[in-house]
């Protein structure tokens, strides 16, 4: 379990963080989303110990980071893939890290098996693919067997066969029992990976949800509706319960009434409909109304 | 899981250390020009001394070999510096800090692998050289042997000045967290103070006892000079260039975001 409590990072006049307070539970994938420049890696920074809050705390199993014995053993973690020195082998890379936990050597055999780098562990990782440093950032978080996990934009820069392998991994730590917290700023990946979504903006949390509750609460239903009675058609539907507005090119949207009910009462008083369009709002939009909002609330702010 | 002992935590914490320091390629480029270049040189000084015109015997028949160590100033200085502003420039330090949160300990394990290092690369090189320089100096009726009062507590001492460079280079790289900074500020931070011997007398003097390099040559000498310190305070200011050193980037580093 990852608690954030109440927290705050300011760069100078930058307020990185804002005030922000969530909880990761095992058992289940949390998506951590947010436009670039959210905050996201700062939190997950400070969550790591790597970064002091300025106000606020993160802690993990219940103690601050920097607190925690071995651990690597309790939390795995990576920031970025890319965070290697090039002339050394994958396999020296993880071992250095293994030692460093007291974890055993047999262990990073272990994690190049799950991640599939055993054929090229011996090699200088400057010459690995994007694709295979991903990997290896995976294999040193699982190094510990920890049962909380936090991966930060871990899908960037993998082809899907690898977005593909990754997303079943994530689902597979999770069945485990396992906290694990993915973070990106693309609500498509996300939508696909998480059960639960943690989503900010400008340091803010904008939402705190099951995924599928989002997705719920965003399914915005409604018609498009074009016909040269439009006078008519309206207070046809308003008389049958549904909800119509017009729109400034003379369209109707509306709401309350499905798209067969809206044909068979135009039929039924020979009005001539020339578009009638069931519409349902995007996960991605939702998510960009949230953010949206997030922004324009801010500026009015100031 | 019962909570490991300090001791363990320790040992664990050097092991990873020295995995990383001997898993790649510029520790062993570093070592190499450090430990050949200044055996190389040792030789050609010493001829130098006894063949050149106009030139006597050295002053101090240990001279030789302390000029030749210098030369190995910069190359292990760099290994210094690399190890830590080689995981900044990566980001590995943050990998680094994740799997020890206690920083400092990150920093003593660091230190202690690359002083254990560099001080046998030292004494082999002071050895090594003493014995071509003297072998050089026998030839003139100059040498002197290892038995001769003072002569091998001086070399052990001359042998000192790699690791006493790389702990430097290390801290510097700790506090600038670039590598072509930190070379440059180590490189200067052992070479500028030496213009404290264009100062008039006595100043030089009062000065330059404070200097690293002074200091090292004299500890590394039979006949130490008048006007510095004795062996005795210089090697406290030879020891305390890198504790000041180790002391600051002790503070900066748990005090910084990573």
């Amino acid at each position: 379990m990852i608690e954030v409590e109440r927290l705050s990072k300011r760069f100078g006049p930058v307020t990185a963080v804002d005030d922000l307070s969530f909880t990761v539970r095992p058992g289940r994938v949390t998506g951590f989303l947010g436009p670039n420049g959210a905050g996201k890696t700062t939190t997950m920074r400070i969550i790591l110990g790597l970064a002091a809050p300025t106000s606020g705390r993160a802690l993990v199993g219940g103690r601050r980071y920097d607190r925690l014995i071995r651990p690597l053993r309790e939390v795995g973690s990576l920031l970025d893939a890319t965070a290697l020195h090039a002339g050394r082998t994958g396999w020296a890379h993880l071992w250095s890290i293994a030692q460093a936990n007291g974890i055993a050597k047999q262990r990073v055999t272990e994690v190049l098996g799950l991640t599939g780098l055993e054929s090229v562990a011996r090699r200088r990782v400057g010459g690995f693919s994007l694709g295979m440093k991903q990997r290896l950032g995976i294999a040193a978080a699982l190094l510990g067997d920890p049962p909380v996990l936090m991966f930060d934009e871990p899908v960037n820069g993998l082809d899907p066969e690898g977005i593909h392998w990754i997303r079943g991994f994530f689902r597979e730590l999770a069945a485990d029992g396992r906290t694990v917290l993915v973070s990106s700023h693309l609500m498509s990946e996300m939508a696909q990976t998480a059960d639960h979504l943690v989503i900010i903006g400008r340091g803010r949390l904008l939402a705190d949800v099951p995924t599928a509750e989002l997705i719920e609460s965003s399914a915005r239903r409604d018609v498009l509706l074009r016909t040269p009675r439009a006078a008519e058609l309206a207070a046809l539907i308003k008389a049958r319960g549904g909800t119509v507005t017009r729109q400034d090119d003379g369209a109707l949207v509306v709401t309350g009434l499905d798209a067969a009910a809206i044909g068979d009462l135009a039929a039924g008083d020979g009005i001539a409909v020339h578009a009638l369009v069931p519409r349902q709002a995007s996960l991605e939009d939702a998510y960009l109304d949230l953010t949206g909002e997030s922004t324009d609330y801010r500026g009015r702010l100031q | 899981m019962s909570a490991p002992s300090l001791a363990t935590r320790a040992l664990d914490l050097l092991g990873s250390e020295w995995t990383k320091f001997r898993s790649v390629r510029s520790t062993y480029w570093s070592l190499l020009v450090a430990v050949v270049t200044p055996i190389a040189v040792s030789a050609v000084v010493a001829f130098a001394f006894t063949t050149a015109p106009g030139h006597g015997p050295p002053p101090d028949p240990l001279l030789p070999g302390v000029i030749s160590l210098e030369y190995a100033v910069i190359a292990i200085s760099v290994l210094g510096v690399l190890a830590f502003s080689a995981e900044y420039s990566t980001g590995l330090i943050r990998v680094t800090f994740t799997a020890a949160p206690r920083r400092r300990a990150v920093l003593a394990a660091k230190a202690v692998v690359l002083a254990a290092v560099t001080l046998a690369a030292g004494e082999v090189v002071a050895f090594v050289s003493f014995g071509l320089v003297q072998a050089v100096l026998a030839g003139h009726g100059q040498g002197v042997s290892l038995g001769h009062p003072g002569v091998l507590g001086a070399v052990l001492c001359a042998g000192l000045l790699l690791c006493v460079c790389a702990l430097l280079g290390l801290a510097l790289g700790a506090i600038i967290r670039h590598t072509a900074g930190g070379i440059a500020a180590t490189i200067a931070v052992i070479l500028v103070p030496g213009i404290a011997a264009l100062l008039p007398a006595p100043w030089n003097g009062r000065v330059g006892r404070f200097t690293l390099l002074e200091a090292a040559q004299q500890v590394s000498a039979l006949h130490p000079a008048a006007n510095l310190f004795s062996p005795g305070w210089s090697l406290l200011v030879l020891l305390a260039w890198p504790a000041a050193g180790l002391a600051a980037a002790a503070l900066v580093i748990t005090r910084r975001d990573a």
